[in-house]
């Protein structure tokens, strides 16, 4: 025992992954819902001119 | 009272500015994590287990950044009574979730190889859980007040509340025995350390304001539907799209 922690890559990488798909996704999803509620909102403007 | 003489939602002057941040953020996420990942030396007792920090830490302090905006929003909301401010309340509620949620995630996989266990009911764990929760029970309040009024009142005042569980979690290393290190800092962390913690820092603050903008211009969206009222009969009687009562063109929501 050296007290030295060995390896441990596969935790680097789950943490750089989740990170990565959690910030990708979430970004994703503002865009999506933000593009969604502004082409309702603007066949609903013009519905009403 | 809160104030309509302002339109809900406005198109902005710019509205490419949090696109442009979200890719000067992804850049710089991707430059900081390959210089975390590639270039920087091993840590002497963690190996390369420590390479989790490069986004770790980043991830704390943009999570505890976020969730300070919010109180100063939720102030600014109750005090100036400013849709605006209730728009862009609930899109650094929001953020702040995403991070602080990513936050334990990346936490508990650092504390297996490190600690032994995902999770440990320490001070700094205890007291980050609670902060998630408590914004998180916001977002859920915000969700269940149909009243736009109501909701930005009561949110506003649960934000102050939850706000003061923030500081707490920065401290409680500091205040009670802790599993966890020391806050992170220029003075407490290595100088070949530095490099891929400042540019992830940036990504991540780049990334999510130009998230938070979108969201906040989403937020006014959904509050301009919410504050029209019903058609009438004939669909025709309303002159213009835009919310009666509410005067011309200005400012803006992120």
């Amino acid at each position: 025992m050296t007290g030295e922690i060995q390896g441990g890559w596969e935790f680097v990488w789950a943490a750089y992954g989740v990170s990565a798909a959690l910030m990708g996704l979430y970004t994703a999803s503002v865009i999506i819902r933000y593009r969604g509620m502004k082409s309702r909102t603007t066949r609903k403007r013009e519905g009403l001119s | 009272m809160r104030d309509n003489s302002n339109p809900v939602y406005t198109e902005s002057s710019r509205p490419w500015t949090p696109y442009a941040l979200i890719g000067i953020g992804t850049v710089l996420l991707l430059i900081g994590s390959y210089i975390g990942l590639f270039v920087a030396p091993a840590e002497h007792y963690m190996g390369d287990v420590q390479r989790i920090m490069y986004v770790h830490v980043p991830t704390a302090w943009n999570a505890m950044l976020v969730l300070s905006v919010a109180f100063i929003f939720a102030v600014l909301s109750l005090w100036r009574g400013d849709w605006k401010w209730d728009n862009r309340l609930e899109s650094a509620i929001e953020v702040g979730v995403v991070l602080s949620f990513l936050l334990c995630v990346q936490g508990a996989i650092w504390a297996k190889p490190t600690w032994g266990v995902w999770w440990d009911w320490d001070p700094r764990l205890t007291t980050t859980a609670v902060m998630v929760f408590a914004f998180l029970g916001i977002m859920v309040l915000r969700n269940f007040v149909e009243e736009p009024g109501r909701r930005a009142t009561w949110s506003a005042v649960a934000t102050i509340i939850a706000f003061i569980d923030v500081p707490i979690v920065y401290f409680s290393v500091n205040w009670w025995n802790s599993l966890h290190q020391l806050q992170s800092s220029p003075e407490t962390v290595s100088e070949s350390f530095h490099l891929p913690l400042r540019i992830n820092s940036f990504g991540i603050l780049f990334l999510m304001t130009g998230v938070m903008m979108i969201r906040a211009r989403l937020a006014a969206l959904r509050l301009e539907s919410e504050l029209a009222p019903p058609l009438p009969a004939d669909g025709k009687s309303l002159e213009s799209g835009r919310v009666p009562g509410t005067g011309p063109a200005v400012g803006g929501n992120a």
